[in-house]
């Protein structure tokens, strides 16, 4: 009797466990379909916890899109990703590299309150999202209240970038750090885009100081990479990557050190470290990183 | 024993889909705390009681940029007895908290970022006490 009990227990805490993430009606048990012969049994370079900080430590597209508008550059669609072409994305290994793409596109859209484009956005990141069986994270339904009545744009950013986020935990807690990393990558690229196209026309120092301190996260970036480089298309995105790479190998960063010291802003308590870097890059680097970076994600868009 | 073995299954499969219903929709709950910040992440934290001196913590690392002020919110769970502490790390160098001088605990902290790099956001709960939190990190937009 106590066996039997024992082991009800059991399989109810399995039950009970494979639950924690199913936030939607979607059948999370169902594995996404991987043609792309990702998925073999050997081991990762590095943990699935050490892939999850490595991601964690590639900024936000927000970030990027802030200060573009910060240093009061325009809104232009130039920069954004036709979105025509996703119908024909016919691997996961394409669509977590658009999804993210999307998802830098549409944290530049909220961040100019382009909330009409905003809806055209979502539509495409809910074919990919769905695609990829992570459409359950997108509230599609209160985006679009949001942006049809113009209504609490902060709110708008929020759902936009907590969908984003939460997609990426689970996909992480789920064993798909491989999707989760595509996405990453795919919104980094975008991000560099639009800033070396706004600093190729708009010559801005800070902006130009960001495109700079992203030799810091590369190597990250080819760490996360490399776990799935026995797959082609990983392979080749790897190489890509490395060519990024090599345009940064004679940029500079170095960092002073500083007194700490606080101040107020905005009712607030405020530290200010004081510590600082600074990035030395020439133009010619500036525009060798640019043409590299336009190639590279041109070719992601076009896969 | 067929009702003692439903209840069983059914307390369990109630109780873990309110830990993460409760943890995101303290997420929502706290991102209205930060004003007029424009939220960018957020962490969430569950910890036990220890007696274990300093108290138990979770670390996440995070890039931060130069050029921006950013805003770390903290969100204690009700249900809990904890109240989380934040720091904030420059590697091993702490570079802020929001527990005051006198122990006391701010709900958050800003920061100025001037070096661009990895950071570490360490949660702990005030006397080893059981807890779960979430902190959010936004950037202020400054005039």
């Amino acid at each position: 009797m106590f066996r039997k009990l024992f082991y009800l227990i059991i399989i109810s805490l399995v039950i009970v466990s494979c639950n924690r993430t199913n936030d939607s009606e979607e059948n999370i048990g169902e594995d996404i379909e991987i043609p792309d012969s990702i998925f073999d049994d050997k081991p990762l370079m590095i943990s699935e916890e050490a892939m999850g900080d490595i991601i964690e430590n590639i900024s936000s597209p927000v970030e990027m899109a802030a200060l573009l508008k910060q240093t009061g550059v325009p809104f232009s669609k130039k920069y954004l990703c036709d979105v025509k072409r996703i119908d024909q994305l016919n691997t996961n290994f394409k669509r977590a590299l658009n999804l993210g793409i999307l998802g830098s596109d549409l944290g530049y859209l909220n961040m100019y309150d382009k909330t009409g484009s905003v809806m055209n956005s979502m539509s495409s990141i809910k074919t990919l999202a769905d695609e990829l069986k992570i459409g359950q994270f997108f509230d599609f339904e209160t985006i679009k209240r949001l942006a049809v009545n113009h209504e609490n744009l902060d709110s708008l950013m929020y759902i936009s970038v907590s969908s984003f986020n939460n997609m990426d935990t689970y996909l992480r807690e789920t064993n798909r750090s491989d999707i989760s990393s595509l996405i990453v990558v795919g919104t980094w690229i975008e991000g560099m885009y639009f800033a070396t196209q706004v600093a190729k026309s708009v010559p801005n120092g800070k902006i130009v100081e960001r495109i700079g301190e992203q030799k810091l996260i590369l190597n990250d970036i080819l760490l996360i990479l490399k776990n799935y480089q026995s797959d082609k298309h990983f392979y080749d995105l790897v190489k890509d990557v490395e060519q990024i790479k090599e345009s940064y190998k004679d940029v500079k960063i170095t960092y002073t050190v500083g007194e700490p010291e606080s101040k107020e802003i905005n009712g607030m308590l405020v530290i200010v470290t004081n510590d600082e870097s600074h990035v030395e890059i020439s133009n010619e680097q500036l525009v060798n990183i640019t043409n590299i970076i336009e190639k590279v994600r041109n070719k992601l868009i076009n896969l | 024993m067929k009702r003692i073995i439903f209840y069983i299954i059914l307390t369990l499969f109630l109780f873990n889909n309110n830990i993460y219903a409760q943890s995101d929709e303290l997420v929502n709950v706290c991102a209205l705390d930060i004003g007029n910040a424009t939220y960018l992440k957020d962490f969430k934290v569950k910890l036990q009681q220890s007696s274990v001196k300093p108290a138990p913590s979770t670390k996440f690392s995070v890039l931060l940029n130069k050029g921006t002020i950013y805003q770390l919110n903290v969100c204690d769970a009700a249900g809990y007895e904890g109240k989380a502490i934040m720091k904030l790390y420059d590697h091993s160098k702490l570079l802020g908290s929001n527990q005051k001088s006198d122990g006391s605990l701010m709900k958050a902290f800003g920061f100025q970022c001037q070096k661009t790099g990895v950071y570490n956001i360490s949660i702990s709960f005030k006397n080893g006490k059981q807890g779960a939190a979430v902190t959010i990190l936004s950037y202020m937009n400054v005039k």
